[in-house]
């Protein structure tokens, strides 16, 4: 059975000045979250004293302005940030769709593409032969799929992302923001397996800042405030304010 | 540190897992970085005959000695392939940015990555060693089998080697630029192409103090010599035992702060 539970989840990292003869960087961190700390030494809070709890078929909207750690509590849900405070329970295999052209060569073909994303992704390559067909055929590219990446289109490039990076399983899928590509056309049809992986998967954490489309997808919602949580309810209570 | 060794061998065992990622994208960087030109990954080969015939017939100090052509194929050889290994090293968490903060690939795949893509480079140069051995119509000995320990050695260090400056490049950007900028004086600084040993002044000091001479030689010298530099050999595995523990040590710490810290 699916689960995801997480107690007092906290994840503070020093903010260390990179030894430079350039000029200061003084943007912020990506990750977002409260700078604390004196001139020499300063730490980022990115999540404090998160809590929740998913069971099977819940579906949940991460909610949030900008910075508040919706990107960050996801990165840590699938693995990628190590949390420094509380505690992180997972039942059932976690797939995320953050950044799906991430890692495309544009010398190699669409098909060796598709092996390598495959590869990183974890799948075995009888996984990937089994899925190629399937990739392929959704992702309309014909012949072109033997022809390198660097000649094609945007769409075409676009329909891949979303073939391969949506040809997948998840019993806990992850997204940052709903994901769509290509023409009007394949858009429909792009939104179709969005919803199709959603239904099938055990449970979906959906960070978003479209409250339509949390209210159309989620159960649940999380909403963060400088990595903190303001409120954990159902979508009807989050809807009535 | 138990803590920490525990965590660089669970990144190195599952970078071992995800081995097809890192072979798969070495070889695909190899044949990008030549993908439009006509010979390919042979200009590898080239780069290296050009450079080596360059030394040999520029810079012998005794051109009836028909073993410095040896001396020159055997220390570019190793130079190069760990010049290679430095140079991209310094800058690797930086070009790999997006897969650390994108994926969960263990932070040991893009060090295997690249220290897999070096050899593969470094094998052009090998076939480049050997047809100069050739021309220079030295005769094969089983003392040479004495050199494999020595490229064993080299090829050990190497991923310690790129953990540690991938891993001091995160903090120190510049270090990139100033890795490359050693690495291409360090090519006349180390005995590439002349030799030290037994000289004193600057020459000496260069060749005794330089920890490259000891990775040069360890390789080298069964050889050119055919014999074994037992000292030589000693202090390299020690500092490849030293460079193994520090990045143990910096992969088990931060392995993890990476993805935050770029």
């Amino acid at each position: 059975m699916v689960a995801i539970s997480v107690h007092n989840l906290g994840l503070t990292y020093e903010l260390r000045e990179k030894l430079s003869l350039a000029a200061r960087d003084k943007r912020l961190p990506q990750a977002g979250g409260i700078i604390s700390g004196n001139r020499r030494r300063r730490y980022v809070t990115a999540l404090d004293d998160v809590s929740f709890e998913l069971v099977a078929g819940d579906r949940l909207g991460l909610v949030g302005s900008n910075g508040a750690g919706k990107t960050t509590l996801l990165k840590v849900l699938y693995g990628i940030y190590e949390p420094t405070a509380g505690r992180v329970g997972i039942t059932g295999r976690v797939d995320a769709l953050f950044n799906i052209d991430l890692g495309f060569r544009q010398e190699a073909t669409g098909r060796r593409n598709i092996v390598l994303r495959g590869l990183i992704n974890g799948w075995t390559m009888a996984e990937i032969d089994a899925r190629m067909d399937e990739i392929v055929g959704f992702s309309e590219l014909g012949e072109f799929i033997d022809l390198p990446f660097k000649s094609y289109s945007q769409g075409m490039a676009a329909r891949l992302a979303f073939a391969i990076a949506t040809s997948l399983e998840p019993e806990i899928l992850l997204m940052d923001e709903w994901i769509g590509a290509g023409d009007a056309s394949f858009q429909e049809k792009a939104q179709q397996r969005m919803q199709r992986l959603a239904d099938h998967a055990g449970i979906v954490v959906l960070a978003s800042h479209q409250n339509d489309l949390i209210a159309r997808t989620c159960n649940k919602v999380l909403e963060l405030e400088h990595g903190r949580v303001r409120r954990f309810c159902s979508i009807a209570e989050y809807l009535t304010g | 540190m138990q803590q920490i060794l525990k965590s660089a061998i669970t990144d190195i065992r599952a970078a071992i897992a995800f081995r097809r990622v890192w072979i798969a994208l070495a070889a695909e960087d190899i044949g990008d970085q030549h993908r439009r030109t006509t010979l390919g990954p042979l200009w590898l080969l080239i780069n290296y005959l050009l450079f080596a015939a360059t030394f040999i017939f520029l810079f012998n100090p005794n051109p009836a000695d028909h073993t410095y052509p040896v001396y020159v194929a055997t220390g570019l050889l190793v130079w190069y392939y760990l010049m290679e290994a430095l140079s991209l090293a310094a800058g690797l968490f930086q070009r790999e940015e997006s897969f650390i903060r994108g994926t969960t690939l263990p932070i040991s795949t893009y060090v295997m990555r690249t220290a897999l893509q070096c050899l593969i480079r470094a094998g052009y140069g090998f076939v480049g060693c050997v047809i100069i051995l050739v021309i220079s119509g030295v005769v094969p000995t089983w003392s040479w089998l004495g050199a494999l320990p020595g490229l064993a050695l080299v090829i050990l260090v190497t991923p310690a080697f790129i953990a540690i400056f991938a891993f001091a490049g995160v903090w120190f950007p510049d270090s990139q630029f100033l890795v490359g900028n050693f690495m291409r004086v360090g090519m006349f600084i180390t005995p590439v192409f002349w030799s030290g040993a037994g000289e004193g002044g600057l020459r000496g000091f260069l060749y005794y103090f330089n920890p490259f001479t000891y990775f040069l030689e360890i390789a080298r010298q069964p050889i050119v010599d055919g014999t074994i530099p037992w000292s030589a050999l000693g202090l390299c595995a020690f500092i490849t035992a030293l460079c193994w523990v520090l990045a143990l040590y910096l992969l088990g710490r931060f392995r993890r702060q990476v993805a935050l810290i770029l």
